[in-house]
């Protein structure tokens, strides 16, 4: 695991990573350097100087300094300096939030998964320590802040680079148990309970596959008198349409189809490491949608734990099937004060959005606002989209309550879900973030890592942390 | 059109009469009680037995109830406090609707105001829309007979003048809807900027651009999409001076800096060499109504006489394949200088948006421009039916789009501009390609149009899921809706008039 320090210097040899603002003056020692090289501080920029007893790298901000862009900065040196052991990064003159950011951009660019391997990576990264240079008081409580989130979105990448035949819904339940030690309660309903709790909907998807649904429980103790926030995580272990198989080409990405519960999971450690007081519960619905003698069909109908029935027009629209019923339970069970979904949910978010931000469904403004605030400040952006009129008579069936999707091409199936989804959250503030663009990146880049993103994770500490940690306003 | 009069409200002695009823005021409201009486209550049963309530869109139609009346249409206004000009528009349509057999009809809007009364006027002119001139078997039974409508009103001066520019905003609509449901081989570039010149007749100024013209000014990109086709391109620039007083003499002293609006015109797209699967090709037809709306837009404003200065411009071609026909692979030169690699011919909406675009702010320099096209597939995946998707580079005119969406109910939902999306467009070998992958297809297609507008205030409107209905609604029948026409009216009358 990669080492962090904090304090005023670093061994001779280390290499240095240094920001700099856009038009601020550049050290005398490598003022020549960065002329030669055209470096003046623009983003995305670095120039790298080899001739001093250190390698050093200056690294552009911009012209703003935020928390973003020294994130990047972070991530930037890391990927300019791929064989360095040990990186120091200058973080002597910023604000100790900024720092924090800083270490932390660096940290998350330096993942790169390495226990499914038995012969050496040549790509693997080399990155064993970082040293923070910074005496600004207080940087060691933004670090702490920041290192917790790191821990979160990493415990969230582990589980999204898990593959299906190992992480099983069993065994995604081991792997929770784990927080445990960090202080998170873990309980579970296996398949048993979920009947007698009559969750319907989560069963069926379940039930082709040799691994039974799980419904989990994650909970933070808190002295706050407050209705809790609920996070909802979609966390399918492998989706493979079902009986309506996806073509083959691409499908194992379909081991990411989890990423919305890791996210939830990441984030309760996220919380539980950084000690934060506000009162948090994520329920995650874990099944694997498989092909099997047992599979539900399309055309069953399923009577949810909500009591509404569901004609299933498409078994590979299962995410929203399983989600209705942990929002259903969460609302019923635990009476939030607002609830937040993840899922990685529909191709169409991805044809609307690209790969650069999360689709955003409310039924509530102001939660709304304020995860795309959260968004914002740590670097996860979401857009927000519209469950019109149309999208909730696009899900109305000729026999049951409700269908799952609506037939044929070219469906605004984002949009569709979400109507769906928001038949089960009655009047709760809610929150659905589709994610199926933003789990995993294709290519690695200067910002960011190939492979699990742990998209959310960082999202929601900070939305608990700006919104849900005072009491006064709770 | 339908011939619309107004009238006092006097109960019609023939003929068939619809009753506008809020909810809850099946006794009270206009004309309700003096039919009643005159039917011998057949109204009141009539009501009952339908468990008519005044719902918003319900209706109740009774047959021939007496007092020489052949029909009776009531139709719901839902609570009376929440009445709006939609409401009183989709009663409107719902009403023409229910009397297509009848020559004529009464409308009692007495209980709404004068230009609510406009409202429901227009709004059965709208539904009672129909594009027959292709129809030669049909017999005269099966053909809606509706051509005229009363409405009655308190002060039928004020109603006539609230409904003057009302009628000209459904000529425009109605021009726009002939112009989408003209087939291809008739409505061919040449074809449509002929249509356009005859809007010269409403004061408007109409300035045709041919293959040479065009060539001259360097259009490569337009021409480009047009060199595959039989069928020579067209550019037409509209301009109306209802601000700056003359209409069809030359500019006064003092520029004045006019609105723009500028329509993707594709008469047919095939794909070119990329050609399309032919299941549902055949809606290509519509692939031209973003210039479809700028010329019933332009109609309309002029129809109205609007206090504005406004220029609408259309690029007009047909996208074909063929032995001179644009390749995938080829670059073109665009009117603004930059290079465009072309990846696929059937992303071709954007390159006539990129030399018109770029013409319009060089010769107009206008306040703004916004432009309508049906651009992307994406866009149907993205927000279906209901929304055009929309992208801005200045919130306030976004803002006051959006408004001008939710008033009339051509609605509008914001997407997002970014530069890591443009970055996207990026080419080995010119300035910019012009596709991406899918994923984000309409962000980035918006991307591209942004690189032509040389920073000037913009927004684009991506109608390509709202130019045709597959479904009836309240005030548009099925086929093309010139979504866009209303809207942007509104968005001139709200903001842009003197």
């Amino acid at each position: 695991m990669l080492k962090f320090r904090i304090g005023s210097s670093a061994p001779r040899a280390t290499a240095l990573a240094v920001p700099v603002l856009q038009g601020a003056p550049i050290t005398e020692e490598w003022r020549a350097a960065a002329e030669a090289g055209g470096f003046t501080g623009k983003p995305e920029t670095a120039c790298e100087i080899l001739t001093g007893e250190r390698p050093v790298l200056l690294m552009g901000v911009g012209p703003h300094a935020t928390e973003a862009a020294y994130r990047k900065a972070g991530a930037t040196a890391v990927a300019h300096l791929p064989k360095t052991r040990r990186l120091a990064l200058d973080a002597r003159t910023l604000l100790p939030v900024l720092g924090a950011a800083f270490m932390q951009g660096a940290a998350l660019r330096g993942w790169r998964p390495a226990h499914l391997r038995s012969i050496p990576d040549p790509e693997a990264s080399a990155l064993a320590a970082i040293d923070l240079l910074s005496e600004k008081p207080g940087i060691e409580a933004a670090w702490q802040a920041a290192h917790a989130a790191w821990r979160g979105a990493q415990f969230a990448r582990d589980l999204v680079t898990e593959p299906s035949n190992t992480l099983t819904p069993k065994t995604f339940v081991e792997r929770l148990e784990l927080l445990e030690k960090a202080g998170v309660q873990v309980s579970v309903l296996k398949r048993r309970e979920l009947a007698r709790e009559g969750l319907g909907a989560l069963l069926a998807v379940g039930r082709g596959s040799e691994h039974p649904p799980r419904l989990v429980i994650l909970r933070l103790e808190s002295a706050m008198e407050a209705a809790p926030v609920v996070f909802v995580g979609k966390g399918i272990t492998f989706d493979t349409g079902g009986i309506c198989v996806k073509p083959a080409n691409r499908m194992w990405e379909m081991r990411a189809d989890m990423a919305g519960a890791a996210a939830c999971a990441g984030a309760m450690l996220a919380l539980a490491l950084r000690g934060s007081p506000a009162p948090v519960v994520a329920i995650l619905a874990l099944a694997e949608n498989a092909l099997g003698a047992e599979s539900y069909r399309p055309s069953d109908v399923l009577t949810s734990f909500s009591g509404k029935t569901i004609e299933v027009i498409d078994t590979d629209a299962e995410g929203r099937l399983v989600l209705a019923d942990a929002l259903a339970w969460a609302i019923a069970r635990h009476k939030p004060q607002a609830i937040i979904d993840l899922a990685t949910l529909t191709g169409s978010i991805v044809t609307a959005l690209g790969h650069h931000m999360a689709g955003l469904f409310t039924n509530n403004a102001a939660l709304a606002a304020d995860v795309a605030a959260a968004g914002e400040a740590v670097g996860e952006l979401v857009w927000r989209m519209p469950i019109g009129d149309t999208h909730r008579e696009d899900v109305a069936s000729d026999i049951a309550d409700l269908r799952n999707c609506k037939p044929g091409r070219m469906q605004p199936d984002a949009c569709q879900a979400a109507a769906f989804l928001r038949e089960f959250v009655d009047d709760t503030p809610w929150v659905h973030l589709d994610i199926a663009a933003m789990d995993t990146a294709e290519d690695a880049t200067d910002q960011q890592a190939i492979g699990a993103t742990g998209f959310g994770v960082r999202l929601l500490d900070r939305l608990i942390a700006q919104r849900f940690e005072d009491p006064h306003r709770a | 059109m339908l011939d619309i009069s107004f009238a006092k409200s006097v109960l019609p002695q023939s003929g068939a009469v619809v009753l506008l009823v809020a909810e809850g005021e099946t006794a009270t409201a206009d004309m309700v009680a003096a039919l009643d009486s005159a039917t011998g209550g057949a109204i009141a049963r009539a009501f009952a037995a339908a468990e008519f309530t005044g719902k918003a869109g319900s209706t109740c139609v009774i047959l021939a109830p007496g007092a020489g009346l052949s029909r009776v249409v009531a139709v719901g206004l839902g609570t009376h406090d929440a009445i709006t000009h939609r409401t009183a528009e989709a009663a409107g349509g719902t009403a023409a609707a229910a009397l297509m057999r009848e020559t004529q009809a009464t409308i009692a809007a007495g209980g709404l105001s004068c230009e609510m009364a406009a409202a429901v006027a227009m709004g059965a002119c709208l539904k009672a829309y129909r594009f027959d001139r292709y129809r030669t078997t049909e017999k005269a039974e099966d053909k809606p007979r509706l051509t005229r409508l009363t409405v009655l009103a308190a002060d039928i001066a004020v109603a006539k003048s609230a409904w003057a520019p009302l009628k000209a905003t459904v000529d425009g609509v109605f021009l726009s809807r002939d112009l989408v449901s003209e087939p291809p081989n008739v409505l061919t570039p040449a074809e449509m900027a002929d249509r356009c010149k005859a809007l010269e007749s409403l004061g408007l100024k109409v300035e045709v651009f041919g293959p040479k013209e065009m060539t001259k000014l360097g259009f490569g990109a337009l021409m480009g999409v047009a060199a595959g086709s039989a069928c020579e391109p067209r550019m037409v620039v509209m301009s109306w001076h209802g601000a700056s007083g003359s209409t069809s003499k030359g500019k006064k002293s003092g520029k004045t800096q006019p609105i723009a609006f500028v329509g993707k015109g594709v008469t047919f797209d095939t794909g070119g060499i990329s050609i399309k699967p032919a299941g549902g090709m055949e809606d290509m037809k519509w692939d031209m109504a973003g210039a479809g709306t700028v010329v019933g837009l332009m109609a309309a404003l002029a129809g109205r006489k609007a206090k504005v200065d406004v220029v609408g411009l259309v690029g007009l071609v047909e996208n074909m394949p063929s032995g001179t026909a644009m390749r995938p692979g080829d670059v073109v030169t665009s009117y603004s200088g930059q290079t465009i690699e072309v990846l696929n011919t059937d992303a071709e909406g954007r390159l006539v948006l990129a030399d018109v675009l770029y013409y319009c702010q060089q010769r107009f320099d206008p306040k703004f421009m916004i432009d309508l096209a049906t651009l992307t597939g994406a866009m149907i995946v993205t927000l279906g039916h209901e929304y055009a998707g929309y992208f801005s580079n200045n919130d306030a005119l976004a803002a006051q789009l959006y408004a001008a969406g939710d008033e009339t109910g051509e609605k509008l939902w914001r997407m997002p501009l970014a530069d890591v999306y443009d970055k996207q467009l990026k080419s080995e070998i010119a300035d910019m390609k012009n596709i991406t992958g899918r994923p984000g297809s309409a962000i980035t297609a918006a991307q591209f149009i942004q690189r032509f507008v040389n920073g000037k205030t913009w927004a684009h409107l991506d109608i390509a899921g709202m130019a045709w209905s597959s479904k009836d609604t309240a005030t548009i029948p099925k086929g093309a809706t010139a979504y866009g026409v209303r809207l942007l009216d509104r968005l001139v009358s709200a903001h842009y008039e003197s």
